[in-house]
């Protein structure tokens, strides 16, 4: 390479690595605010205000949904920590028992109240007879 | 030899010549297999068991997704060869991409948000995965008006590639965020390490639509490109024996 | 691999509900698809009479 390009190579790995470090500064000092959601475990971990409005996530813990009337309530876990969440409104579709969920609402007493429910799910796409079939 | 056959495509006069043809046949190749993906992963492929069948959005979202991000890389390189050799078709290269990076940014999102009305419930969300693919969206359009802005060609495409190179950060970061953070957005069913997390099924009719669709975005390319040699070159001479 | 995963063309068109999603980013996509051929192909003939005028 000819001595003129190779300072030209130099000088864009060096504006590169320049950007790259600015923004991965300006990343790590955001690092927990672009959490989309708590975890219930970070939950436990961290003290947050009564009035806040929060967004949780986790799944939705198998057998802890009830309905009731319009309300609804479930359980939130992580498999180590666990809140209660109680919802008034219409859930989506793909809210289910044992898959990803996120509550955006305050916390008060142990118990979450949502005002928003979405559902999340996983990189996993399946046939339903594939699935049964797994599953026996 | 690799670095005469280089040379002689780099220059514009070549690359149109050779350009013109191979268009038809990857054009005509890459619009079939689309279409006979679509056909099949949209009509003939089982329903998913968690989304039913608003999971069949993937094999229009994933190509789009996908190629908004090959691009800006694609654009990336040209930028360094642009810099480092002053190769001319590169800077042609890096505009003739822009608008179409920024197509393809937009059917992402798009597509991104109605599916995510039927699955999750909301269209649009502050999520990591998002809001990088918007900020990607937002730099297009910045790319294409900042080259517009400029009446001088040269300046303009220098300071493009550099803005390229400088952009190219967020890359890794849309590729990476799901990982990073807690996102609404699932993680990747396709990766190059692991085995994929979707059915067979319903996994080979998603590699062809983003075959097909990879091959009619660089026809896209192919045509865009061939506007800027018209554009820029219009005073050189072989121009003239060309058309 | 190949059967019709569904019983009627009504069904394949509604989709359980989930068609009007479908369905819809299907024509956006192909719309935006259309367009961008049509104009750079526009914009190609355009310039060739241009260059075919100076010459």
């Amino acid at each position: 390479m000819k001595p003129i390009r190779k300072k030209r190579l130099y000088n864009i790995l060096f504006v590169f690595l320049f950007s790259v470090s600015g923004i991965s500064l300006i990343l790590y000092s955001l690092n927990s605010n672009l959490d989309y959601f708590f975890t219930p475990t970070e939950l436990k971990n961290n003290d947050i205000p009564i009035d806040k409005r929060i967004k949780i996530g986790g799944m939705v813990l198998e057998g802890s949904v009830k309905r009731d009337a319009s309300k609804i309530t479930f359980i939130v876990t992580d498999y180590e920590n666990s809140i209660e969440v109680l919802f008034n409104g219409i859930v989506p579709d793909l809210f289910q028992e044992g898959s990803g969920v996120v509550a955006l609402g305050v916390i008060n007493n142990d118990i979450f109240y949502a005002q928003e429910v979405l559902a999340k799910h996983d990189e996993n796409y399946m046939p339903p007879n594939l699935n049964l079939k797994n599953d026996s | 030899m690799i670095k005469k056959f280089i040379h002689q495509f780099a220059s514009p006069k070549t690359y149109l010549f050779q350009v013109n043809r191979v268009y038809k046949y990857i054009f005509y190749f890459s619009l079939l297999i689309y279409t006979f993906s679509l056909i099949w992963g949209l009509l003939f492929t089982p329903e998913d068991f968690v989304q039913g069948n608003s999971f069949r959005i993937i094999y229009l979202h994933v190509p789009a997704s996908f190629l908004s991000q090959s691009l800006y890389a694609i654009m990336a390189i040209a930028s360094v060869t642009y810099l480092i050799w002053r190769v001319k078709l590169a800077a042609y290269l890096i505009i003739a991409i822009a608008p179409i990076g920024a197509m393809t940014t937009f059917l992402a999102l798009i597509s991104g948000s109605i599916w995510g009305i039927p699955t999750w419930g909301t269209w649009w969300q502050w999520d990591a995965r998002i809001t990088s693919t918007l900020i990607l969206f937002i730099m297009y359009l910045g790319l294409i008006s900042l080259h517009n802005s400029f009446s001088n060609f040269e300046k303009a495409d220098k300071l493009l590639s550099w803005l390229v190179i400088v952009g190219f950060i967020n890359i890794p970061i849309i590729k990476k965020s799901v990982d990073w953070w807690s996102t609404l957005h699932q993680s990747a069913s396709i990766t190059l390490t692991d085995k994929p997390s979707i059915d067979p099924s319903m996994l080979y009719p998603l590699i062809g639509s983003m075959i097909g669709f990879f091959g009619l975005i660089f026809c896209l390319v192919i045509i865009s490109s061939k506007l800027q040699i018209f554009k820029r070159e219009k005073t050189k001479s072989w121009i003239k024996d060309y058309v | 691999m190949f059967e019709f995963a569904f019983k009627s063309f009504q069904e394949a068109i509604y989709m359980n509900g989930h068609g009007v999603y479908v369905w819809s980013v299907v024509i956006i996509l192909i719309f935006c698809l259309v367009c961008a051929f049509s104009y750079y192909k526009i914009k190609l003939k355009e310039y060739k009479k241009k260059l075919d005028e100076t010459y």
